[in-house]
Parts: C-alpha cells; structure tokens; sequence
C-alpha cells in the first residue's frame, strides 16, 4: 500500500502544464522563465500508513507514532448523527454532544472537568453533526493518563447534569434567535431545510424543539449511538504503540458491545420542485442552486468531483466564478460545493449578489448548469482541473493524525483503505465524456432545487420567470 | 481541494477575518524556545536590498508554505483613499506584464486608453447633482467598449491558474490595518514556481480589469459589512473609539471612497510600499535552507529597494471623557467595549495578554464562569486585546451577545463588574499558572504546522523588527505579576477612556 501510493504521487507530482498554456508572444526578462516550463525535481513521499487494532468488544483503533512534539492526539468518530433524531427532537444530537462535554462524566462534575482540562491545557471538544459524530483530546505527553481518563469518562459514563443541560438549551436557543442576524447562514440553513424537504435531513432545530428536550432524551440518543462498534478512535504522537493500546485498552477493554447500527433513509432529489423564496430585507442576495450527487462510494464520486471542480469549487478559474465576479463584478463570493458521503452527495452553486442583480446572476448560473450538460468542455478545463485536484493531494497527507483521521473516518463511512492510494489515479483517469455524464445524470434542471433570500421588491427580474415560487417563512 | 468549502477561495479580504486574525496572533502563545529550540531552526537573511527571509526546515511532509508579507495596510490609505490597500491586494491577483496576457504590447495599449476613459468617468461622476448624465453615459459605454477590446489580450485569473494546476493549497491574500499577506502552500518541489511569480507581481504588476474588480469590492463591503449587523456596529465602534488614529477607519474602505478609488493611485502606493525592504518573507517546510535561499536571491535579489519615506501618522490624543455610540438595527442585541492603550513591545501590552486570557480563555475563564454560566445573561462575552492592530496604540476590547430577556446593559455593568474586580483584588497565583500552561501548550501546537510557523514568525518579524518577540514571549508573559495587572486595570480600564457602542433593535423586542 505504501509502495502504490508513493508511485502515484511522484508520478502525478512531476506532470507540468507543459503544452497547455496558452501561447505567448511577449518576450519575457531573460532570468524570468516561463512559469509553465519550469521543472522540477521529482517527490519521493510515502505517507506513513496507521496501524489498526479492534478489541475484542469491537472498538478498532488506529495508531501511528509520531515523536516531533512532546503531545498526543486523540480523536474518534462515532455513528451517531442529527439525522438520527426522533421527529420533534430536532437538535438532539447536538445538545447531546454539547453536555457530554459541559455536563460532567463519571466522579467528576462538568465545572471540575474544565478546570482539570484547562489546567493540563488539554482541549477537549465533542461535536455530533449530521451524519456522525466526532471528538478530540489533545494533551501533552506528561499529561496523558490524567487527561484520556477524563476523556474516556466522557465518552462512556457522561453524567448529562440537568443544570448543564438548561444552559446549553438556553444558549442554542440564542444561537438560534440569531441565525437571523446572519444573512447567509440564515440562507444556508433554509436552503437545508428545502434541499432535503421530506428526510431527517431537513428537519432543523428550533426553539420549540429545544425547548421541549429533556434529559432523559439525552441519555437515551447517547445509549443507543455509543458502543464499542460504533466508535473508531485514533491515537498519534508522542506514544509507542503499545502505550497506547495499554491506554485504550485500561478504559474501554470492559465496555460491553451492546447497540445496534441505526439506519436513515439517502435523501433523493427533488422532482420539479419549487423555487423556494426566503424574504429579508437585506441590500444582497444569496443565490443556491443545488442537487443530490453522487456519494463518495460511486463511481460517479470522481467525474463529479471534477465537474465541480470545473462549475465552482476550483477557485478563480472555475466557470460560476469567472463569470459572475471575475467578468461582471456581480459578486465577492461565488462557486461550488460538493460533498460526497456515504449513499450521496451535497452539491450547490451558490452566489451572493446585490438585490439589483439578482435575476441577471440567477440567469447565469442555471446557463452555466446547462452548459455543463449540453456542451464538452474544453480539454484545458479538464486538465487544469486534474493536475490541481491530484497535485494538491499531497495536503492531505501534512500530519500524522490527519492521516490516521482519514483512515478512520474513510472505514467508518464503509470505504476500504485503498480509497486513498487509488484517489489520484482515478482522478487522473476521468474523461471529458466521463464529466459530460455526470452532468447529463446529476444536473438535471427537473432535478434541481434553487433557493433565494433576499428582498424581492429590488429585484431585476420577477422570481416567476424562473418558475414556480414557493415562499418559506 | 476546497472541496467542501462553502465560502469560495476568498481571496482576500477577509478583512474582518484579519480583524480577528491579529487578536488571535495576541493571545497565542509562543513559549518555551530552550526546550524546542525553535529560535536554532530559524534561519533569517537579509538581501542586499533590504528584503528579509525567515526559513524553517521541517521534512514530515513534502510540502511547503511561503509567506510574504509587506509592511503597509490600510492605516496607509491617503485621506478619501480608503480601500487602496484592500483594492491593490486584489488587484494583484491579475496578474503581471508577462503572465495574464497574450501579447502585453497591444494589450497595454488598451489599457492605457481604459485609465483614460475611467479617469475622466471618474471625475465626472464626483461632480455629484451638478455631473452631466449624457457625458457620464457616453464614458460609460466607451469604457464597456475597451473593456472587451482589452478581454482579447487577456488570460484570466492566470495566477490561480498557475498556482492551482501545480497544487497549491491555501492560496489566499489579506490586508489588515497594518500589514498585507500574500501566502500559499505548494509541494515542496515547486519553490521556483512560487518565486517566478511573487518576484513578477512585486515588480511589474499590471491593473488589468481594474474597474469590474472595484465593483467586486463594492459586492464584499454588501456582503460582508452592509449585510451583516454586528460588523457595522465593529466599523461604528472603531469610528467613534478613535477619532484621528487612521485605525478609525474600515481596511475595506467607505463605499464612496471606494467607488472613486484611482488605478494611478494604486500604482503609486504600490511603488511607495511593496518594495523589499518592506517586506517579510517566511518559508516553512521540507526544504534545503541554503538552496531555497539561493533560489529566493535568484528571484527576489535584483528588485530595487525604493527610499522608504519617513511619514508622520497622526496620533491618537488622549481620551478625556467616555463615548458611546448606538446602531439601529433589525437584529438581536450587540455589545462592544474598549479603552486605548499602549501597543507591542510595551511591557503594559503583555499584561493586557494576561488580562485577556483571564477573562475570556476558555470555559474556567472569569467572563464565562461568571457571565455566561453564573448569571447566565450571555450567550458570549470575550475579551481580545491589541484592536484593532498592532502598529500604533490600539484598544482592549470586550464584545459580548446577551442573552434574551437580557439586554446589552445588563451585560456591560456585568463586564464592569469584573473589571472591576481586576482592580480590587490580585489575581491567585494558580490562576496565572493556568494561563501560561494554556499559552505555552498553545505554542507547541503551533509547531505542528508549516503555515502556523510561517505566518507567526513573518507577522512578528515585520511588526516588531524582529521574529523572537514570538520566541520569547513565554519568558515575558511569566514576568506578569498580580501588581502589574492591577495597575495596568487602574490605568487604563476607567471611564473616561473606554468607548461603548451598542446595537439597539427598536423594531422589535
């Protein structure tokens, strides 16, 4: 494995431009060369691989030693998520993460526990998202015992203090009143709500919801989502293997393996749907377009990367980018997203844009989703995309826990290890017809849900003449 | 591969992240130099024109971060010039007489001709009431016409182009008040790369696309100040907080200023200010010191240094009376405090570090303790110093959200209470131990990573004159005592020199 991916990176790290640019005809200052032509000496790199352990209760853990810096890093990941909440519990994974770290664990109580931590310097953060969760530690060497007994308490016996617990209700309930203040993460969040109507996904927290949670709410999320197959950690650092196998083992070797997998339904697209309007009076609009794309398992997960690559994601150069800031000066922010997750993948084109020019920026960005099925791109285009994408690699691969985070998250999500050594060569292999696919499959304009805030009296251009409108509140 | 990104590869302008950026660069903590040694890893040269290079080696990836950073922000913008750092910063990104261009001669051509054409759109736009529409009309639509003339000569975005298609990650610029910050990380193999470039755009940088960018400003000052209450309420603060500090006013610029901003300007500030013996370079990584230094001589070393003018910056009299300020706005409660004081290396500067982490590090913190658990009247309140830069005097600054029913009052005589008793009571022994332990473990994470290093140590290198105020900050911080932060409190944390600003929404409750 470290043999193969050694190969693909110095093969992909030493391919130039070369050939692609375009033609000059300026003569250049003698000692400044063409940027195009330079040449460079190969990498020979081979990223270090973690080892990987499972207890006998199931738990598995992936270690690798790195003696830099005298500290340790720990992080897992866990199969417990939002989209996992009961209906009216929305926020329930959240506030449940929130209070395993606030709310005291095993002897000690939630102000000991910050004071403890804080002491060592030893930050602990505990964040259950959408379709996981995660946690960290990270501690100097000295401090390690004192700090992972106080972590491993938290994952496995938090105490879930009800005076904890009002506090986070009441300062998520905050947070909530003033998604409204931000213009664009109010956008984001209700362009969710739209994009995944009809699945967990699309169900947010509210302040009713919030309101209405209970301890024993918490208790039970936390019971049926933390067990030991459920849960990867990974140890890197200052640390033998055996410290740390010794370390895991002393505090999760006697944790029973009892739970089952929970399961939630892949979000679809969305058939014609609406176009979904969102009015705040506010002097620039937020512009979505977005789809369900592939998920990181399919073999549509790399020709979409590229496409979006292409659309938005891929900087300057990207089309939605070019056109509407670099050309018209319509916007600051303007690109792509593309997440790909396991069963699915989160797409959207996105511009922000003054009020006046709302309808003109909207217009653009659903030709340029159309072009993207209708017409091959430009071989450049691909290039560039592939060079950038596999060429940049090599950041993944900058620290040690980042690499042994990757290998924990990708097994979590299903995803065999060879993902990663195969990643640059498969990108590598994408086609134009291979792009040109995956657009004709995924940006289907019957399949795609467009989403505005903004304030529409200031409009150049009516909502309707893009389609039905739906106002959401 | 900024893949997952929802903000797009912001170049720039990130002023308000700079904001926040430089309050962090305060509180984080360099520390223990003896145990690891990092001032016997950092190789530091200077060229013969003045520029300066810092160089780390570190081999646990192949890859590389090259920071550069010039001593020139928006404190430097000329009176109704607001925005030229800002502006210039973008402006950069367009390229140079040999990359971005497809025959620069003809090019140049057009571009002379668009200047004109904008100049003169320019100055009769500023007549205001009294402007001639038809003429403003008829320059309009000349400009748009040499506005695709010159689209024939141009390869766009070729810089992100070049540096994308070879690998980079992180490529991203900021101006702040003070300094301005070109950085990107890139295999460890494609030093050249970098060098060819930055060498170019430090030299002969063409404004091509000046105008459509102006009005790409003018969308990011929309989206993130106009569109945004708390931040016009920071633009407000610092506007009253200082009344004749060129901190007073935003690194983005005020919109009108903005929309009249000069190509000849920016050409001019660019010559005054980008010159090598105003500028910092820092490179972390996998690299060989002597030959990457070879290779930043090769590029950087024959760039003329230009005499740097000795300008007077007015200063900041005194404060002799508390003001406060309010903004109207559809939007939750908001509340901003600071008092002026002496800026980095005054010894007063470190302890003003110390009171920070006291109030507002972490959850054992006075602030959270006390406000946001105890009296449970805030949703957040922290404290940063150094506000809302570093080169001249600046502020300690508390911001905080209370809490609904709770108001922006309650919370600041809350805030005063602590300060208060900041000046009543010395600080526990064990308490200012937390705080260097927190600093100095801080510091040693800010080792793991190429970019963290590089952006330290070039911040301090060209702020303070020299990298080791970051090296030797540890060794400052623990000669803090419980006196010294008693005296500072009584100093400067009284009435008369504070400014309050708040965010009122009258609409609603």
């Amino acid at each position: 494995m470290k043999r193969t991916l050694a190969l693909s990176l110095v093969i992909l790290l030493i391919s130039t431009g070369i050939g692609l640019a375009e033609p000059t005809e300026t003569p250049r200052a003698p000692s400044w060369p063409d940027p195009d032509r330079l040449s460079y000496e190969e990498i020979k790199f081979s990223p270090p691989k973690p080892e990987r352990v499972v207890l006998e209760n199931g738990l598995t853990v992936y270690f690798l030693e790195d003696r830099e810096l005298p500290l340790v890093n720990i992080s897992f990941v866990v199969g417990a998520g939002s989209v996992f909440e009961p209906p009216a519990k929305e926020g329930l994974a959240e506030i449940t993460g929130d209070v395993m770290r606030t709310g005291g664990a095993g002897k000690l109580g939630g102000d000991k526990i910050d004071e403890e931590l804080e002491s060592l310097a030893a930050p602990v953060s505990i964040s259950l998202g959408m379709e996981y969760g995660t946690g960290s530690l990270s501690v100097l060497k000295k401090d390690l015992n004192r700090a992972f007994k106080i972590f491993a308490d938290i994952i496995r016996h938090p105490a879930f203090d009800e005076a904890k617990l009002e506090q986070e209700k009441n300062l998520k309930i905050e947070d909530l009143r003033r998604v409204f203040d931000k213009p664009q993460r109010l956008a984001f969040r209700e362009y969710k709500r739209a994009i995944y109507a009809g699945n967990p996904r699309g169900r947010l927290p509210e302040i009713a919801s919030i309101e209405k949670m209970d301890r024993e709410d918490l208790v039970a999320f936390h019971k049926s989502h933390f067990f030991p197959r459920n849960l990867r950690v990974a140890v890197t650092g200052d640390l033998s293997k055996q410290e740390a196998l010794e370390l895991i083992s002393r505090h999760f070797d006697d944790w029973d393996d009892e739970g089952d997998f929970a399961t939630a339904p892949l979000p679809k697209p969305q058939e014609n749907a609406p176009l979904y309007y969102y009015e705040k009076k506010v002097p620039q609009s937020t512009v979505v377009i977005g789809t369900i794309g592939p998920g990181k398992e399919s073999p549509d997960f790399y020709p979409f990367t590229v496409l979006d690559y292409i659309l938005g994601s891929g900087g300057f150069r990207s089309r939605i980018f070019q056109e509407i800031r670099s050309n018209r000066g319509l916007a600051y922010s303007a690109g792509s997203f593309y997440d790909g997750r396991q069963g699915y993948g989160s797409f959207g084109a996105y511009a922000m844009t003054k009020s006046e020019s709302t309808g003109q920026v909207l217009s653009l960005m659903e030709g340029i989703l159309k072009d993207a099925r209708e017409s091959r791109f430009p071989a450049q285009d691909l290039h560039l995309a592939k060079r950038s994408i596999v060429n940049s690699y090599i950041f993944s691969f900058t620290s040690s826990h980042m690499i042994a985070f990757q290998h924990m998250i990708l097994e979590f999500q299903g995803l065999p290890t060879k993902f990663l050594t195969e990643y640059p060569a498969k990108i590598d292999a994408v086609s134009r017809e291979d792009v040109m696919k995956a657009a004709e499959k995924y940006l289907d304009p019957q399949k795609r849900t467009i989403f505005v805030l903004g304030d529409q009296g200031k409009f150049d251009e009516p909502l309707k003449s893009f389609g039905e409108v739906k106002r959401v509140k | 591969m900024n893949r997952s990104s929802k903000g797009p590869k912001a170049f720039s302008c990130r002023c308000v992240t700079l904001f926040l950026v430089v309050a962090i660069l305060f509180t984080v903590s360099p520390g223990e130099l003896q145990a690891y040694n990092l001032e016997d890893r950092v190789q530091r040269a200077t060229l013969e024109n003045g520029l300066r290079v810092l160089l780390v080696e570190r081999h646990t990836s192949p890859t590389v971060s090259l920071y550069i950073r010039h001593l020139v922000g928006a404190a430097d913008d000329g009176e109704g010039k607001t925005g030229a750092a800002h502006l210039l910063e973008h402006m950069l990104f367009k390229g140079t007489s040999t990359i971005g261009t497809k025959n620069f001669k003809e090019e140049d051509r057009v571009l002379k001709k668009i200047r004109e054409t904008g100049t003169a759109l320019d100055r009769e736009r500023m007549k205001g009431t009294r402007a001639d529409e038809a003429e403003i009309k008829r320059l309009a639509k000349e400009l748009k016409e040499l506005q695709s003339e010159a689209k024939e000569w141009v390869v766009e975005n070729e810089i992100d182009r070049l540096y994308s298609e070879n690998g980079a990650a992180d490529l991203n610029a900021s101006t702040g008040q003070d300094v301005t910050t070109y950085k990107v990380s890139l295999p460890a193999n494609r030093i050249e790369l970098w060098a060819r470039i930055e060498a170019d755009r430090m030299t002969n940088p063409v404004l091509r696309e000046f105008y459509t960018e102006r009005d790409v400003v003018i969308e990011e000052r929309r989206q993130t100040y106009e569109s945004v209450p708390s931040r016009k309420l920071m633009e407000l603060f610092l506007a009253t907080a200082f009344t004749a500090s060129p901190y007073r006013r935003p690194i983005i610029g005020w919109p009108s200023d903005i929309s009249f901003l000069a190509p000849d300007y920016l050409e001019a500030f660019f010559k005054q200010y980008h010159s090598p013996n105003n500028t910092v370079i820092a490179i972390v990584g996998d690299i060989n010191t002597a030959k990457t230094l070879e290779m930043v001589k090769k590029y950087f070393g024959s760039i003329p240094s230009h005499n740097l003018m000795a300008h007077h910056v007015t200063e900041e009299p005194a404060q002799s009376g508390e003001k406060r300020t309010e903004l109207v706005a559809e939007a939750n409660p908001y509340l901003a405090i600071g008092w002026h004081k002496p800026t980095l290396p005054s010894f007063e500067d470190y302890v003003f570090d110390v009171i920070e982490a006291l109030l507002s590090k972490g959850r054992t913190s006075r602030f959270h303790r006390s406000i946001v658990q105890g009296k449970q009247i805030a949703e957040d309140v922290s404290a940063a110093n150094g506000m809302p830069a570093a080169r001249y005097p600046n502020l300690f600054m508390v911001t905080g959200t209370p809490r609904h029913p709770h108001t922006a009052e309650e919370l600041e005589q809350a805030v005063y209470e602590e300060i208060d008793k900041l000046k009543q009571e010395p600080v526990k022994k064990q308490e200012l131990e937390k705080i260097i332990n927190q600093l100095r473990a801080e510091f040693i994470r800010d080792l793991s990573s190429n970019s963290g290093l590089a952006s330290r140590l070039s911040y301090y290198e060209i702020i303070t004159g020299d990298y080791r105020y970051m090296t030797r900050y540890i060794q400052m911080i623990e000669k803090v005592t419980p006196k010294d932060i008693m005296a500072a409190a009584k100093k400067y944390l009284i009435e008369e020199n504070r400014t309050v600003a708040v965010l009122v929404n009258k609409e609603k409750p």
